[in-house]
This record gives C-alpha cells, structure tokens and sequence, in this order.
C-alpha cells in the first residue's frame, strides 16, 4: 500500500546530521582537510535552507506578481554575487553577465513553463514559479561558473591561435570562437550524460523527493522529464548569453587581445 | 617623384606596467623595403612589429599607413599586413583547415578550390603536400612554410616576420628567409623581419633599424650601421676579449 506520504520532523533531521557525523569520521581518516568547509557547508545548508523554507512559507501567502518578481530577481542577484565569488580568477563584468545571462533564461524558460506547459494560474502562482525559477537558477549559475573557468583556461591556452586569428583579419568573436565552443561543450556534454542514463543508474533528485511526498510516480516522472529538459535548455541559454558577454572583455576596441588579463589571470 | 611613405611611425613608444617598451621611435618605411629590425632580447623588436598590423597600439605617438591613420579599418590592415609569428600556431586539422582559417569570415577565400592552395603550397615550396595530411605532423620548417601559405593566401602587401627562423637549424633558417626574398620580389611585399640574428638579416635586408632598451640606436643600411660600432652597442655582438 502507498502511503500517503512521510513527515520529517526536526529530531529526524537532527539525526540526519550524523550523516555527515560519519562523513567527517572518513575524511579525518583519508586526512583530506576538508572538515572545516564541510562544517561551514553544513551549516549553510541548514540555516540557508531553514530560512528559504520560512520565507517560502511567507511568499506562498502572498499571491501577488510584483512579490513574485522581486524574488525572483533577489534569487538572480545572490546566484550572480555567488558565481563571481566562484571564479578561480576575476573576470571583469563577470557579475553583470551572470545577471544578464540568468535574468534572460528565467524569464524564457520559466515564462514558457508556466504559461504554456503547465498553464498555472495565476501564473504567478509561488507554488510554482519558486521551485522551478530555482532551479532554472540554481542549474544556470553552476553552468556558467563552470564554463566561465573553463573559457578562461581556453584562452590561456590557445592565446597563440587567437593572435593568429586576429592577425589575418578575424573579429574577437572569430577569435574566442573556439575557446567558447570547447568551453560550452565541455559544461553540456555532463547534462547530455546525465540525460543518457536518467532512470537507468540513478533516480533524480526532484522525483525522489515528490514521490516521497506521496506523488504518483508516473505524474512525478513526468515533471522529471520536463526539468531535464529545461535544466539543458538554460544551461545552454545561460552559457551562450553569458559567453557573448564576457569574451568582449578579453579584446581592446582595435580588436587586440589582451594577453596582459590573461597573464594577471593565469 | 618618390612616392610617399608606406608607412610613418612618429613618437611611436609604448609603455606597460611603468616600464618603457618603445621610446620615441619615429621611423618610415616604404614599399619594396625590406627593413630588419635588429637587437638583443628584450629590445622591444616584437612589440615594435606588432604594431604594424595592430596586435599592438602605441600609448603615444603616430602610426600611418599610407597617409592613413592605421587604425581606421583594423580588419583590412591586418588583411593587408600579414604576421609570420616566431612560433607558427598550427591548427588541430588538415592543411587545408590550417589554410583556410580566414575562410571562417571570409566567404570567397572559404570558396577557394584545391588547386588554388596547391598553387600557394607550391609558392612556399611545400610540394606535393596533400592537403588533407594532418598539418600538427609536419616539421618546425614545414609549419612555418604552412603558416606563411596562409598569410599569402590574404595577399598582403607587407609582410611581418617574427623571428621566423629562430627555431630552425641554420640550413633550414636560410631556405626559409630565400624563400622569403624571392616571394618579396615576385609578390612586390614589403617585408619587416625582427630577429636578433644580424649575420642573418645582412644577406637578405635592405634596411637596418637598430633597437636597445626601446629606443633606436642606428638605422641606414648595414654598412651604414657597421661604420657606428652600434651593433656591439646594442649587445649585439659580443666585445671583443
């Protein structure tokens, strides 16, 4: 028999914590020095979670379009301050290319889910636009911090093909043009992996969690497949916005390349 | 009449992190030169050169090209100075895509039929390569003659070599730079070549510029320049003992 669904209370998750107990123990042991950030990361994730599930419980009160988008665009703010933060190197602008990059793939793929694929009304409705804007966020910012490092290293390394490039006549764009490709290919190809094997080697976490909160497994596998598809589409998105921005920083206006960043950078 | 100066660096200097690359350089060049540009490491040759087709700008000073300032049009500058680099970037690929880079924004040159770059292949002397070989297996002196077959292939007026043969054996530096002397004349190219090599550039250059600490000691013809002494000045040669 399905049961209805289970409650986690505080003692539970009290319990819970002897997971990283254990974790702690391990790491100790492979003196790996991680126990101090894992402490710091357990922490964030109870207090920053806790709060967000406070703050939720407010916002799912207020039905209103304008509490909708201010979050949102909080969410936007915090996960563009984050990705700059995450930046082995500073790339200049990076911060306003996460804005730009993260605001534009919200509102399409946010826009289009609410409105057209699960037709909520009203569409602003916090039920669903917070989770699903969330993780259009969430999936955005880890994208794009992962190509933004990566794209940096690429440029670094190819900083020989480039100048020849520009040498012969290309734009910036021409000339970053690879160093952007590998880099968006190497953030997608993980997702294109993780599409081949959903279902077969491991159960996501968004259907775990809505089938243990009592969902029929095969409307909860629906909502899987949709979020597969939207995570791919704005890591795509994201990337490509975020990339058309910030490769500009790496070229003067007489379209030279500045390898005195790069070295900074390196 | 003579014709007007190809190009004309007034107070070209060039400075980066509070240090003076180019001091105050002022120099013309005219079509059919061969100029080189001569001195020790670190003399400032490489961004001098660089900024003859814009890789680099001057901080301050004046660069013309014919009677132009040079950094209207970029792209066409650097379409029509071509930049032979002391260590050609060859591209994961075949010849082909190795000669056809420009081909990526240049849409008649992507259209340019095999036995059109067999003829720019024979031209460096690279003779019966196919073109379908995979360009990052040919040697240091086959990539250089790669690299400046794609350069030609934009039909440059002026050609810029940095140090092109500075990873060759002295044998292969030669073919290299006869290569390039015949090219200049059958092609009618203006040709600055930076090395550090004057026994070298002595059979080849009609010009000298003499670089040290970023400003230019000498300048004339070889004979002109051995008269002065300045290429032991420069450290060019070594004092006697």
């Amino acid at each position: 028999m399905r049961p209805d669904f289970y409650i986690l209370s505080w003692t539970d998750l009290i319990v819970s914590l002897g997971f990283i107990a254990f974790a702690i123990a391990l790491i100790k042991y492979w003196k790996l020095d991680l126990e101090k950030t894992l402490l710091i990361a357990t922490v964030r994730t109870f207090v920053q979670l806790t709060a967000m599930g406070y703050v939720l419980t407010y916002f799912f009160g207020q039905e209103h379009w304008l509490f909708m988008l201010g979050l949102l665009l909080l969410m936007i703010l915090i996960a563009s301050y984050e990705g700059q933060r995450r930046q082995k190197q500073k790339i200049p602008g990076f911060f306003v290319a996460m804005v730009v990059a993260l605001l534009a793939s919200t509102l399409i793929i946010l826009g289009t889910i609410l409105l057209f694929i699960l037709d909520v009304k009203p569409w602003f409705s916090p039920y669903a636009a917070i989770p699903i804007g969330g993780m259009i966020i969430g999936n955005g910012l880890n994208s794009t911090s992962l190509t933004a490092n990566r794209f940096v290293s690429e440029l670094q390394h190819r900083e020989g093909e480039i100048e020849t490039l520009l040498a012969l006549g290309a734009t910036p764009k021409i000339a970053a043009y690879d160093s952007m490709k590998e880099s968006i290919q190497a953030a997608l190809i993980p997702n294109i992996n993780a599409m081949m094997t959903v279902g077969l080697v491991q159960l996501p976490g968004v259907m775990t969690g809505q089938i243990l909160a009592g969902i029929d497994p095969i409307i909860a596998v629906r909502y899987q497949i949709m979020i597969m598809y939207m995570w791919f589409t704005t890591a795509t998105l994201a990337n490509m916005i975020m990339l058309a921005i910030i490769y500009r920083q790496f070229f003067t206006k007489k379209m030279q390349l500045r390898s005195e960043l790069l070295r900074e950078m390196a | 009449m003579s014709h007007p100066p190809l190009f004309v660096l007034k107070d070209v200097s060039f400075r980066m992190d509070d240090k003076d690359i180019l001091a105050s350089i002022t120099l013309d060049l005219h079509q059919g030169d061969f100029l080189a540009v001569l001195g020790a490491s670190g003399a400032g040759k490489s961004t001098l050169l660089r900024m003859f087709n814009l890789l680099a700008s001057p901080t301050s000073g004046m660069i013309r090209y014919r009677g132009q300032p040079l950094d209207v049009d970029v792209r066409t500058i650097r379409q029509n100075v071509g930049y032979l680099f002391q260590k050609p970037a060859i591209f994961n690929g075949s010849i082909k895509t190795n000669l056809l880079l420009a081909g990526r924004w240049d849409i008649n040159l992507a259209n340019t039929l095999d036995h059109e770059l067999r003829e720019i292949l024979d031209q460096v002397e690279l003779f019966d390569m196919p073109l379908g070989r995979n360009a990052r297996d040919l040697s240091g002196g086959e990539q250089q003659r790669l690299a400046l077959a794609r350069v030609l292939l934009n039909k440059p007026q002026v050609l810029l070599l940095d140090e092109p043969t500075s990873s060759l054996d002295p044998k292969l530096s030669r073919a290299i730079m006869d290569l390039i002397k015949k090219l200049q004349s059958e092609l009618n190219l203006t040709v600055i070549a930076v090395s550090h090599n004057h026994e070298l550039m002595r059979r080849y250059a009609s010009r000298v510029v003499l670089l040290h600490q970023g400003q230019i000691v000498a300048s004339g013809s070889f004979n002109e320049v051995d008269k002065m002494n300045a290429l032991e000045d420069a450290g060019l040669l070594k004092a006697a003992n």
